[in-house]
Parts: structure tokens; C-alpha cells; sequence
């Protein structure tokens, strides 16, 4: 028997980026998405946050404070009581 | 090294040199006045880690900052909407961006956007700790971090676009 189903509805770029952030939470629900497939533009766009989302990933500790800040603290430590060291665990 | 770790959370949380180097200092402080907490739940830095980026938090919102900009970016904008002209062919991200460009773009990032993409993206934070973080929703942290990494991408895009004409 030849079951006859409607066709389905294509979802517009607006209603694809409304769920963009739900989509991008399970990778799943984009890989290989219907509306990516047909549309350069919002492939293009997710694309791009993957690789935004990428390279920030890569981003290392690279910033150094200036020289007196280490020193500030130290001096601040000096004058400190003494850390708060918990009694014996019983 | 833990110095410049807790700096680089720092600088890249506020995107301001002086502040950064302020709450790291305070960081390293309360870090002294608490080490005696530790119980090693879990590993030193990550420990240290959370203890700044508490510190950082509760500066901000001592200056009241994240909650007006978390909740100005709850609002839809012009900007943040979905959009029909994104993603030109002829000016894609991928591959072009290096370090110093998306460090810079982040710092234009406005406070709540940045907040939530550096401790997720950068950090590595999952939504429920940040939701946990800035006393907010899951739903709330996700939107924002689709949000930033819309901004930022039009940031990047803005850039490449003036280093073509120039």
C-alpha cells in the first residue's frame, strides 16, 4: 500500500536560528540538519560560532600581571595574622 | 603557573587592566586566609580557579554591573535577533581569526555576554555551574553564550570587513 505523506514543512532561517542555541547544546541536533543542507547562509553562520567556540577553547593563561602585583601581595600576606588552619580531624 | 592563570580569568572576566590586577591580588589573599579549607576534593588549581572566579563575581556585583547587563541582554536587541542577511559567502571566520584578534574581541564584548562566553567557552565551565554562578537559569546561561558568540562573530566580521578596505 503506497502511504501518501504531506510534505514536509521547511523551516524558514528565523525559526532555524530561534532554535540555534538549543541546537548547538545537542551536537546531535545539528549535524546534518534538513535546513542546513539548503541554506549556505545559516551554514555558514554555524560555521562560524563552532569556530568561535573552537579557537576560545584554545585561548591559554598568556597575560602576566605587572611586577608590582606580586609584590603588593606578598607585602599584604606579611601583614596577614596567619591563614586559618582547621583543627585536627578526629 | 597559578599567577598568571588567576590574572589571565581576571583580565579576560573584566577586560580591564587595573581591575585584573586588583582582584588578583585579592584573590591570592583570600587564597592565604582560606588555604587551611582545602581539603583536596578536588585539584589545588582548579580549587584556586573557583575561588577567583568567585572573587571576580562578587566585585561585580558589588558594582552592580552583571545584573544590568545581564538583564539588558535579556532583551532581544536589533542586534541579537535573528537575523536573514548573516553568513555573506565571501566573508567566513573559519581559519582567519588568530589569538590576538579574538582576545580583542572579547574585551568588546559587553560584560554579561563576556562573563558567561569566558567562563564557558574560555573556562570551560558547564551551564549549570554558571547558572549556579551568577544565581541565574540554565536557559538564561545558554542564551547568553549563543548570544555573545553572535556579537562576537559580528565583531570579527566588522574587523575583517576594515582590514579589507584599509
Amino acid at each position: 500500500m503506497i502511504v501518501l505523506r504531506a510534505p514536509e514543512k521547511t523551516m524558514t532561517c528565523a525559526e532555524f536560528q530561534e532554535k540555534l542555541p538549543e541546537l548547538f547544546e545537542s551536537q546531535a541536533g545539528l549535524d546534518g540538519h534538513d535546513h542546513l543542507k539548503s541554506c549556505e547562509n545559516c551554514a555558514a553562520l554555524v560555521r562560524d560560532l563552532e569556530y568561535i567556540a573552537s579557537q576560545a577553547r584554545l585561548l591559554l593563561p598568556i597575560h602576566d600581571p605587572g611586577p608590582a602585583v606580586w609584590e603588593n601581595i606578598q607585602q599584604a600576606i606579611r601583614q596577614e595574622p596567619g591563614p586559618a588552619v582547621p583543627g585536627p580531624r578526629k | 603557573m597559578h599567577k598568571r592563570r588567576v590574572y589571565s580569568l581576571c583580565l579576560r572576566m573584566l577586560g580591564n587592566v587595573a581591575e585584573a590586577e586588583d582582584l588578583t591580588q585579592e584573590a591570592f589573599l583570600q587564597l592565604y586566609r582560606k588555604i587551611g579549607t582545602f581539603r583536596g576534593d578536588s585539584a589545588f588549581s582548579t580549587w584556586l580557579h573557583r575561588l577567583a572566579v568567585n572573587v571576580v563575581l562578587m566585585h561585580l556585583r558589588r558594582k552592580g554591573l552583571p545584573q544590568v547587563s545581564l538583564e539588558e541582554t535579556l532583551e532581544p536587541s536589533q542586534d541579537d535577533g535573528p537575523r536573514k542577511d548573516i553568513g555573506a559567502r565571501d566573508l567566513t571566520l573559519s581559519g582567519s581569526i588568530d589569538r590576538v584578534t579574538l582576545e580583542r574581541a572579547i574585551e568588546n564584548l559587553p560584560p554579561g555576554y563576556r562573563l558567561v562566553f569566558v567562563l564557558h567557552d574560555v573556562e570551560g565551565y558547564e551551564h549549570n555551574e554558571i547558572a549556579e554562578m551568577l544565581d541565574c537559569s540554565i536557559g538564561n546561561s545558554k542564551s547568553q553564550l549563543h548570544k555573545a558568540r553572535m556579537k562576537l562573530r559580528d565583531l570579527l566580521r566588522t574587523g575583517q570587513r576594515k582590514e579589507q578596505i584599509a
